[in-house]
């Protein structure tokens, strides 16, 4: 390693010395950009042609640059406008006038350590800007891009306020972010589990919270998704997912611009399931008992020889009549306010700006109780020190208050138990106490689903800081140093507490859980970059790097039950038990030298080289350290003679790269075998963890990528075709072991996942005039993950310990196939469900195309935008429709007369559709209460979720008073969020996982997750 | 110049900084198995992980000896309508069920840790002998019982000339390694040699008994039931008299404090059990009992219908006392629950593992009808309660080995021996039905990793 640094500092020795000439001598010029209206630019791009000597406009429009050598050339760029050359012989003042353009070619593109202008990148890069989004607030980031990107799918496994959102970049889930440069955490880090078994154990991931939610999306300037390996390459280790850049607002120089935006609206579930009431409820079950008597009428031994037939005759008992009719998604469910308030300035002069915001989110749950609350403060400062040095800081601080629904995508939870809950079953006693379920019909419940909501309280608090300072250096001309030191801190506190009267902890008087989530990143990034052309059509940027990372967290958690009752006290010192207190401490490191080269001659042969060089705690020595080299190249054909002149085609070019990232996600110490701690007796011991893998290394992710990109007509027509495939190899899994082993699986490099795609993304203006604008993008992609090889072939798989396999891993096959039985129909003359004899595969999770379209009008001040979001071929394993669709079942319930007292559940009105007699043809069985028409495990509950969705519809008008000196302008605008799905999908919303979705291999179960909100807002964005 | 200083310095620095201590980074929680046993204390650590192992939530944590039960005419199970659970009440597991996977790997994750202790044991330095064989003995107790357990839920344990016996894993290398199937005959030898060495050792009981801990009776008592499952009767009651004998340490209680078996720690009944703590619990209350009025949803293992029946026809059993049918809800009517593992609120039931009622079971049916098994069997029944058989009532072997297969039930309802005890003495058939399969199917994990060389057991 030390030759390589050596070689490094004797490298950059030189190349100090090379450029070491004196500089020319200086002079000033001083000028002002306006637009064809007249208007000032603010932010535009004052550069002179071929060195790095630059400045930008401020919010006035005006510049002062500092140009030497003969006869300069300034080149003046501003996104949305035509770039503009213009030659400097002895004026100092000047006014220059730019043209507005449709064409994105000069958009300045955030790389990898570095920017690039679009129109010489080389490898696929998607970048959306804050004008895409600004006008249509969102609460958490990635829904910025929902829709939007081509290649990026975004899901929601779960509408719980605040929870996180599931991105999966060319089909691989959970990308690196980098927010301003540095590296986040991202995954949830609340120790609260909100599932569990019917024993207590914690059981699936139940909801997760994400701590990108940590990221106040208004403080976003524009986002950048690295997809393919050459792209992300230079972020070797994490970048096999892909990386996202997000980068936040920077200061301009200027009078200092206030900007207030805020929004208030309403929530809403977006799509109820229809249940039966009570008429039907009573209805079904009787149709149950009168099919089973026909069967037992045709064959008296159908029920087994003793079976009593009075249970199907018996007048239903007086429970059966209570008058009551209980809407339990009603009851469950809420209209929920939404608020989000933010203040910022921006501003600064040459020498220092800055951007400062402060925000504060409060969004109600549209489940009774839930909250998700965020305050969040942002400091971005920049300062010349002087010609050469500029240091500055971009730093965040957030707090974020959740109150989550418990248990809601398992057994026990408030939706969960609301969606099987009896009609018949108040929910409240005439005394004002909570109905006890277990008087009721039901007996899928685990309790009363509004007492589970009021009286299971879980707070999660968390407090993250984000920051980092830099300094960047001119050493000498052309030749830039920058470094910088980043941290990413957090804390999370969860509080859980059972009140003594829910089912869950009346046995032990109340129980409560404590948690406590500590960790620290720091990164040290010091990089080195070149930008020199030669003789006018050489154009070369060198890059040359080091970054070391360390990463450090504790996880602790006390659990206590036993708590006074009547005294209303939950802190865990009057807890009579403290029953368990894990606590443990993670870390790893990274250390990395990366290098890039970037060759463009004439903006016409653009080529790319780069390389990084990682070293990981996560793997043993001699295993550490990963080559991860990528390489990309551009032919821009519109640039050559015989295109130049062209007034169609305006830009056509062709792409194509070949890169390696690596992947380091398993989990801290997994290479050596650990013994964990473990008591018995009350005496301290330690037993076996896990099964150690020195062999362990880096997974190799390579992608081939080609891509063309086009303009028509100086944009009004532009977009690309890419067409990639990944190939996934020394993939990082979870092998399983034999039984004999003692353990389940090990973390080993094997198997093989190919990726492959097709993404064709398209904008375009088809109107534009001075008054009415209407710009419209669309993009679908097309990916496919399928499995070449694997450690070991047909893997049955579960999201769950405790219900059964519903994946499977096989070759040939993609990931996230379901697998169980065949439904086959249901039998016209019996009305009976039939089902194949043997286990199958029975769909996927994954859609076959997936994409949007957004249309955006303006008129004079008037604006309309819609987007919407599709996504077709994808199929849900909705496990939860088995209890709402279980027919009139029981398994029990019947008391010593033989009176029917309890069923399994209530069901929607779906079943309405069921078999009745012979020869009607239907998908739904006949009712029964004595034999169940249904099968858990099988594609009975496998169901077509392809949706189309409208998004956002929002609608605005914007006041510019003629002068400036009151405010700058207002911006008033209602919206509608999630307004309409399309789907046949039966369940709350066909974009849900209710594992979380954290893993690709098990996604796609409905187990009743939490359901998204449909949201009407308005709102003011106001600049002063 | 002052910035070629700065700059030249900055790299020196970075160059200095060493990536070694950025990627060494070790658990701080945990311990490097290497570590583990290089000292003494580290030897202890492992002997009590080894116990912590039998812990496990799907070995005598809970699910093994209650699905063991659910299956047979004891059990019945209850849950959210899960089809991995309902199999078992329905007697038609399919090899994917994963509470039958995860039995597998708990069980050989015991053997593993015996293992690792008895390969270590005798490298360490400076152990008291006395201590180094009590651990030995331990280890070698531990992975027999592990065996054993394996065998009766996944092999032919009845058919001493069946290939169906076990894979024998006696080292911790190669987790990879396929192991193939040992015969019936193999798996025993393996299990009793175990059980011999572990009696060689001599372990040193702990004054007073400790019967959370492995001793020398233990090892008797285990070697009993195991010479009575391979239907060596001679040492089947030779080692249950061993251990009846001891007087002193183990005392039959009687019926009128026959509940405190189950309701404090440490009986005298008990030769065998593991200790759970409120801050270490178990899951069998969680499983079998879970609030006073749970729903069928809540409880997984439920007592059947038929376990009520076979005590309604025992006079003055006290053990039916044990069995609830009547403080359920009517969604678990007409089953009930188990009353063995009482106590919501500490949840810290322990696994009864060895019972000294076994043993004078154990020896009642080794002796037979003929050697005067029925004097034990009596000695049982009266303490619990009842009236005693008469000669007369047991005309024959059949009717004895009926008595006995009764007297075992109620005496060990939901301690894992039904099921076996009906395989043992053949009569799943006749018991559960036709169609019944007497063990669970090998995990199709182990089926597909082994690639031929595991086979399935027949009927799977």
């Amino acid at each position: 390693m030390n030759n390589f640094l050596r070689i490094t500092l004797y490298a950059s020795c030189i190349l100090l010395g090379i450029y070491s000439t004196a500089f020319a001598q200086d002079r000033v010029l001083k000028g002002t950009v306006k637009d064809a209206k007249g208007e000032t630019v603010p932010g535009a791009s004052v550069l002179q042609k071929g060195t790095t000597k630059g400045a930008s406009t401020n919010l006035d429009g005006n510049f002062t640059i500092t140009l030497n050598g003969p006869n300069p050339e300034i080149v003046i760029s501003s996104i949305g406008y035509a770039t503009k050359i213009i030659k400097i012989t002895n004026e100092t003042a000047l006014v220059v006038i730019l043209q507005e353009s449709s064409s994105m070619l000069n958009d300045v593109v955030v790389v990898g350590y570095g920017t690039q202008k679009k129109s010489s990148i080389t490898g696929a890069i998607s970048s959306i800007g804050n004008k895409d989004f600004k006008d249509q607030p969102v609460a958490n980031l990635a829904q910025s891009i929902q829709g939007k990107v081509a290649g990026i799918l975004v899901s929601t496994p779960s509408g719980t306020p605040g929870a996180g959102l599931l991105v999966s970049v060319r089909g691989a889930s959970n990308p690196l972010y980098v927010v301003d440069g540095i590296p986040m955490i991202s995954e949830s880090n609340s120790s609260l589990a909100t599932s569990y078994t019917t024993d207590g154990t914690v059981n699936g991931k139940g909801q997760n919270i994400s701590s990108i939610a940590d990221i106040n999306p208004d403080d976003i300037q524009s986002m950048e998704i690295l997809k393919d390996a050459s792209a992300a390459a230079i972020y070797g280790a994490r970048a096999a997912n892909g990386v996202v850049l997000i980068t936040t607002k920077r200061g301009l120089n200027g009078k200092t611009e206030f900007s207030f935006d805020s929004y208030t609206g309403m929530q809403n579930v977006s799509r109820k399931i229809p249940f039966l009431d009570s008429n039907g409820f009573v209805e079904l079950q009787e149709d149950a008992r009168a099919q089973d008597l026909r069967k037992y009428n045709q064959d008296p031994t159908v029920f087994g020889a003793d079976f009593d037939p009075s249970v199907l005759t018996n007048p239903l008992p007086a429970s059966w009549r209570t008058g009551v009719n209980t809407n339990w998604l009603n009851e469950v469910f809420q209209s929920a306010p939404i608020n989000n308030m933010q203040i910022s300035a921006r501003g600064g002069s040459e020498k220092t700006k800055f951007f400062v915001s402060g925000n504060y989110f409060n969004q109600q749950g549209i489940v009774i109780e839930n909250f998700y609350k965020r305050a969040s403060f942002r400091f971005n400062l920049e300062n010349k020190v002087s010609d050469r040095v500029t240091i500055g800081t971009n730093s965040s601080f957030t707090y974020g208050r959740t109150r989550r629904s418990f248990n809601d995508n398992t057994y026990t939870g408030v939706v969960t138990n609301a969606i099987g809950a009896s009609p018949l079953m108040p929910v409240y006693n005439p005394d004002g106490s909570y109905a006890d379920y277990s008087n009721y019909q039901a007996s899928w419940l685990s309790d009363n689903p509004v007492k589970s909501a009021k009286e299971i309280k879980a707070f999660t608090n968390n407090y993250r800081f984000l920051g980092s300072v830099f300094a960047e250096i001119a050493l000498v001309k052309d030749l830039k140093f920058r470094s910088s030191f980043s941290t990413d801190y957090s804390s999370v506190l969860d509080d859980q507490f059972f009140s003594p009267i829910t089912s869950d902890a009346v046995a032990v008087s109340g129980k409560a859980l404590k948690g406590s989530y500590n960790s620290l990143t720091w990164v040290n990034e010091n990089i080195l970059t070149l930008q020199k052309t030669f003789n006018e059509v050489h154009s070369l940027n060198l890059l040359g790097g080091f970054t070391a990372q360390a990463s450090q967290y504790e996880k602790s958690s006390v659990s206590a039950q036993g708590f006074p009752k009547g005294s209303g006290l939950s802190n865990l010192s009057s807890a009579s038990t403290i029953n368990y207190a894990p606590s443990d401490v993670f870390g790893w490191g990274l250390a990395s030298f990366l290098g890039r080269a970037n060759y463009a001659y004439d903006d016409k042969y653009l080529l790319s080289v780069s390389a990084r060089y990682d070293g990981s705690s996560r793997f043993a020595p001699g295993n550490q350290w990963g080559l991860f080299p990528a390489m990309s190249a551009g032919w821009v054909i519109s640039k050559e003679n015989f295109l130049a002149q062209s007034q169609v085609l305006t830009n056509l070019k062709l792409r194509f790269s070949y890169g390696l990232s690596g992947d380091q996600e398993i989990g801290d110490f997994q290479y050596k075998s650990y013994w964990k701690p473990s008591r018995y007796d009350g005496i301290p011991g330690l037993q076996p963890r896990n099964t150690g893998n020195l062999n362990l290394t880096w997974q190799r992710n390579t992608m081939l990528n080609a891509g063309i990109d086009f303009e028509l007509y100086n944009g009004k027509l532009s977009g690309s075709i890419e067409a990639f495939k990944g190939n996934r190899t020394r993939l990082l899994n979870q092998a399983p072991l034999p039984s004999t082993s003692g353990f389940n699986d090990y973390t080993k490099n094997s198997g093989n996942i190919e990726n492959s795609g097709i993404e064709f993304s398209l904008g375009a203006t088809p109107i534009k005039t001075n008054d009415f604008t209407w710009a419209s993008n669309f993009n679908i992609s097309y990916i496919r993950s399928k499995i070449i090889s694997l450690d070991s072939d047909n893997q049955l798989i579960s999201p769950y310990t405790d219900l059964f396999n519903t994946h499977i891993l096989k070759v040939g096959e993609q990931v996230g196939s379901f697998y169980g039985y065949k439904f086959l129909g249901v039998n016209t003359q019996t009305g009976d469900p039939m089902y194949s004899d043997e286990q199958q595969i029975l769909g996927k999770a994954t859609p076959d195309y997936f994409g949007g379209w957004s249309n955006n009008f303006k008129y004079k001040a008037w604006d309309l935008a819609v987007a919407t979001q599709f996504s077709i071929g994808n199929q849900v394993y909705n496990l939860i429709r088995a209890t709402y669709q279980t027919l009139g079942y029981t398994d029990g319930g019947l008391d010593e007369f033989n009176n029917l007292q309890q069923v399994y559940a209530n069901n929607a009105t779906i079943v309405n559709k069921r078999w009745r007699n012979p020869g009607d043809v239907t998908d739904i069985p006949r009712a029964s209460m004595m034999t169940d028409q249904y099968r858990q495990a099988s594609s009975q509950f496998i169901e077509d979720a392809s949706f189309l969705r409208i998004r956002t519809v929002s609608f605005g008008y914007t006041i510019k008073p003629k002068s400036k000196k009151s405010f700058s302008s207002l911006r008033l605008y209602a919206e509608a969020q999630n307004l309409y799905t399309f789907t046949k999908y039966y369940g709350f919303d066909p974009d849900v996982s209710s594992t979380g979705g954290g893993s690709p291999s098990t996604a796609g179960i409905d187990y009743a997750a939490y359901p998204q909100a449909r949201t009407f807002l308005f709102g003011i964005n106001f600049k002063f | 110049m002052k910035i070629y200083k700065i700059a030249l310095l900055f790299l020196v620095l970075i160059s200095t900084i060493s990536c070694k201590k950025f990627l060494d980074i070790k658990s701080q929680s945990e311990q490097d198995e290497d570590e583990v046993f290089t000292t003494v204390d580290g030897l202890r650590n492992a002997r009590i992980g080894m116990y912590s192992s039998l812990q496990s939530r799907d070995y005598y944590g809970g699910v093994y000896p209650l699905l063991a039960e659910a299956y047979s005419d004891n059990g019945s199970t209850g849950g959210y309508d899960v089809s991995d659970l309902d199999s078992i009440k329905n007697r038609n597991v399919i090899p994917n069920n994963l509470y039958i996977k995860g039995i597998s790997v708990a069980i050989y994750h015991s053997i593993y840790t015996a293992n690792k202790i008895l390969e270590n044991a005798d490298k360490i330095a400076g152990v008291d002998e006395t201590e180094l064989k009590n651990i030995k003995g331990e280890a070698y107790f531990v992975r027999a019982l592990a065996e054993f357990d394996l065998l009766r839920m996944f092999g032919q344990h009845w058919d001493l000339t069946s290939p169906y016996g076990i894979s024998i894993k006696t080292t911790t290398a190669n987790p990879t390694q396929i192991i193939a199937r040992s015969s019936v005959q193999a798996t025993y030898n393996q299990i009793i040699d175990d059980l011999k060495q572990a009696e060689s050792l001599n372990i040193v009981n702990k004054e007073p008994f400790k019967c959370q801990y492995v001793s020398s009776y233990a090892i008797k008592a285990l070697l009993a039931r195991v010479y009575l499952y391979t239907k060596d009767f001679e040492k089947a009651s030779a080692y249950a008299s061993e251990v009846i004998a001891n007087s002193v340490d183990f005392v039959l209680l009687g019926s009128s404090n026959l509940d405190k078996i189950y309701t404090t720690k440490n009986t005298k009944e008990s030769i065998f059990e593991l200790k759970f703590t409120s801050q270490n619990q178990s899951f069998y209350n969680g499983f079998t009992y879970s609030r006073s009025d749970a729903l069928r949803s809540d409880v997984q293992f439920l007592a059947s219908e038929n376990l009520k029946t076979f005590f309604e026809s025992r006079t003055n059993d006290f053990r039916a006392n044990f069995v609830d049918y009547v403080d359920v809800d009517v969604s678990i009517q007409p089953d009930g629950r188990t009353q063995k593992y009482r106590g919501e609120e500490t949840r810290d039931n322990a696994a009864y593992i060895l019972r000294l009622a076994e043993m004078y079971l154990i020896r009642a049916e080794a002796l037979g009808l003929a050697g005067g098994g029925l004097t034990d069997l009596n000695l049982i029944r009266e303490n619990r309660g009842m009236a005693p058989i008469l000669i007369a009532d047991v005309p024959d072997n059949a009717a004895f080995a009926q008595a006995i297969a009764d007297e075992r039930r109620a005496e060990l309802n939901f301690e894992s021996s039904r099921l076996f005890d009906l395989a043992r003495t053949q009569t799943v058939e006749s018991v559960l039905g036709a169609s019944v399969n007497p063990i669970m199917p090998i995990p199709l994990n182990d089926i597909m990793l082994g690639n031929g060389i595991i086979k399935q057991n027949p009927g799977y």
